[in-house]
């Protein structure tokens, strides 16, 4: 992604809008708002070597509408460049500041409001979520709405590692630690319903103190089976296809950070026809994945709940991968 | 600006046909520029082979023009050990693309031709150091090179039952089921070697098919990828390939013919399920033999009968004087060979 390109028209857009300003009385500037999804995992996290022959580690992102963050950006003159945070939210401190730069408004600072319904360390992307609304509330300020790979350049600025979520529903192939997109794979996933299980519920990873897994050249090798079966899977909208590349993925991801009881889960998965698992490859959760247009998933679900509580792993929540628009959260 | 890093980008992947509802073919150009091109990016990437430096190679088969098409493009030497049983027209195919060809004789004494020229390889490396032995039959990159293909067949044909290949080096039909497995747990693995072939435990003799089987045992093979094992004997395999051409106007080589006998069988007798059949080179260098019909007519044993099916064999050391199978159930093999030691006792 060429980041000057996209840098110039949302420059363009915003000159029109500041000689606007100008013509005008002095503009008072509101406060803006900002929501994002959380999400649930990835369908698929791993690294491979592509046709220029550069390993790239990458990501696609299972949104998730049950979770949340509402961000509120109040201006003040008076903080030249700075952003104050209620809370220990340093990122999103961080990751405001530079949008406040992006945006050539660094004459303004101001005071960030943040809540969410994501728990920390469990790999739901808490962070994240609070980023990434976070920029967009500074954005709703000065009235911009930022393209989702700005937004993924500031989160991973503010953040070294940043989940998708900027692109809320549609679905891209994400370098996670340079922000940028490596492809275009579709406007949705196919529609599943997803159990979550968190199979550490007592024990939150720090993600980011995580070290990145080191692949082995066969693994390297194998995601791309995994990301043609994902294309298609995306593109023919084929829930089953999905479930496939998921637990594909899950499985090599017990190599670098396994979940407890993932093969009781995955045997009930399958006994319950679920279409496949799916975990968040830096977390604790794990996904059961269901065919939502398929009709005994509902029996499927129940029956698979009742054993996941036999096990001492009850899922916590479902949801499903069609996004509805946000929950009000507050 | 194209960018073709690797070059023959274009001529690595097969192109796809359906030859049955449930049979898709695979037709590779050339299968062995696959695993070619990624052993050397491998042997650059980790310094193994530096720039213009000299690769050297035993084979007298395919392998040895894909290395011959990428020294020429990515400008290295190449030096191939091979035999007589190497074609005059390949001969002539490396030595235009500045190949340095050693032919070498078998040796009075034990190891045969074999032997004989991996005693030259050996010499060569060590007279020339620096220089880069490929080594196909070991190489854990020749069985992953072919990730690339079974990308393809996820993006373009998702979940599928069964595949079907021919093996030689091992390197397709290991790497391909091992990866291909990941995504479709339940694959059914078909191989199909040639009798007098050592890969799946035939005693080794004098073959008259080329381009699969093997007279050593080839570590890549990975024995327990594989459900069932066919031999196919080369006038069958022959007739076949002219059947693939003459019912579905590919124009391929003979081990594609016995890929093609095997999986038609497999696909009428499983109509439920689909296969992807591999079909490993074209027809040109076969153009005075196998689509020859005086050349078919002069041969030892040539009927122009086919068999409809194979015959069940209950040890693969049995002897095959026609088109077999045996029910391999992904074991190693030494556990297969072991149990028919016990059940002669």
């Amino acid at each position: 992604m060429v980041l000057e390109q996209i840098v110039g028209i949302e420059q363009r857009t915003q000159s029109k809008r500041v000689i606007a300003f100008h013509n005008s009385p002095k503009p008072q500037h509101k406060m803006g708002m900002g929501t994002a999804f959380g999400h649930h995992g990835e369908t698929i996290q791993g690294a491979a070597r592509f046709d220029n022959n550069v390993t790239e580690r990458f990501l696609v992102t299972l949104p998730c509408s049950e979770l949340s963050a509402q961000a509120n950006f109040i201006p003040s003159r008076d903080l030249q460049g700075e952003v104050v945070v209620s809370s220990c939210k340093t990122k999103s401190k961080q990751a405001a500041e530079a949008t406040l730069r992006y945006l050539n408004r660094s004459s303004f600072g101001g005071h960030l409001e943040l809540t969410s319904n994501i728990e920390e360390g469990f790999g739901l992307g808490s962070s994240t979520t609070d980023v990434v609304a976070s920029i967009r509330a500074v954005g709703d300020t000065f009235d911009t709405t930022l393209r989702p790979e700005i937004i993924a350049r500031l989160a991973v600025d503010a953040e070294m590692a940043s989940d998708a979520i900027m692109f809320d529903g549609s679905c891209v192939l994400f370098a996670q630690r340079r922000g940028d997109v490596l492809s275009y794979l579709g406007s949705a996933l196919p529609a599943v319903h997803v159990l979550s299980v968190n199979t550490a519920a007592d024990q939150p990873i720090n993600t980011l103190a995580t070290p990145p897994a080191r692949y082995s050249d066969w693994e390297l090798q194998c995601f791309r089976a995994l990301n043609g079966m994902l294309r298609r899977a995306i593109r023919m909208s084929d829930p089953n296809l999905l479930g496939r590349v998921a637990t594909a993925s899950a499985k090599i991801s017990q190599h670098y950070l396994p979940k407890p009881a993932f093969a009781d889960i995955l045997s009930i998965a399958s006994a319950h026809g679920a279409c496949g698992v799916q975990v968040a490859h830096s977390g604790t959760v794990v996904g059961l994945l269901f065919d939502a247009h398929c009709a005994r998933s509902a029996t499927n679900m129940a029956g698979a709940t009742k054993d996941l509580e036999t096990i001492g792993m009850a899922p916590d929540f479902g949801f499903c991968t069609q996004l509805e628009g946000l929950k009000d959260v507050s | 600006m194209f960018h073709d890093q690797s070059m023959f980008q274009d001529y690595e992947l097969p192109r796809l046909t359906a030859l049955a509802p449930n049979l898709i073919g695979a037709s590779f150009f050339l299968m062995k520029l696959l695993p070619a091109r990624f052993v050397l990016d491998q042997a650059e990437r980790y310094g193994h082979l530096k720039p213009g430096g000299r690769i050297c190679e035993t084979t007298s088969g395919t392998f040895g023009l894909a290395l011959a098409m990428l020294s020429v493009a990515r400008g290295y030497k190449l030096t191939l050990v091979s035999d007589n049983a190497i074609d005059l027209i390949l001969q002539q195919r490396l030595r235009d693309v500045g190949t340095q060809l050693e032919i070498v004789e078998a040796a009075p004494g034990k190891g045969g031709i074999q032997r004989a020229r991996l005693d030259r390889l050996h010499k060569i490396m060590a007279d020339c150091p620096g220089t880069f032995c490929p080594r196909q039959y070991e190489n854990p990159d020749n069985p992953s090179a072919y990730a690339a293909v079974a990308e393809q067949i996820s993006e373009r044909v998702g979940e599928i039952d069964c595949i079907i290949g021919t093996v030689g080096s091992g390197g397709s039909m290991s790497g391909l089921s091992r990866i291909l497995r990941m995504v479709n747990p339940d694959l059914n693995v078909i191989g199909i070697d040639t009798p007098a072939s050592f890969v799946f435990g035939q005693p080794d003799g004098a073959r008259a098919l080329r381009g699969l089987g093997n007279s050593l045992m080839p570590a890549n093979v990975d024995h327990c990828q594989f459900d069932r094992v066919h031999w196919v004997t080369a006038p069958e395999a022959y007739q076949a390939t002219r059947e693939l051409h003459r019912n579905h106007a590919l124009f391929q080589g003979g081990t594609s013919g016995a890929a093609y006998l095997v999986a038609r069988w497999w696909a009428a007798q499983n109509p439920k399920s689909n296969a992807v059949v591999i079909f490993p080179d074209e027809g040109n260098r076969y153009t005075s033999t196998i689509y020859n019909d005086t050349y078919l007519q002069s041969l030892e044993g040539w009927s122009d009968r086919l068999p409809q099916s194979p015959i069940q064999v209950d040890d693969p050391r049995a002897e095959m004087p026609v088109w077999s199978c045996f029910d391999w159930n992904r074991q190693s093999i030494n556990d297969v060979l072991l149990e028919k030691e016990y059940a002669h006792e």
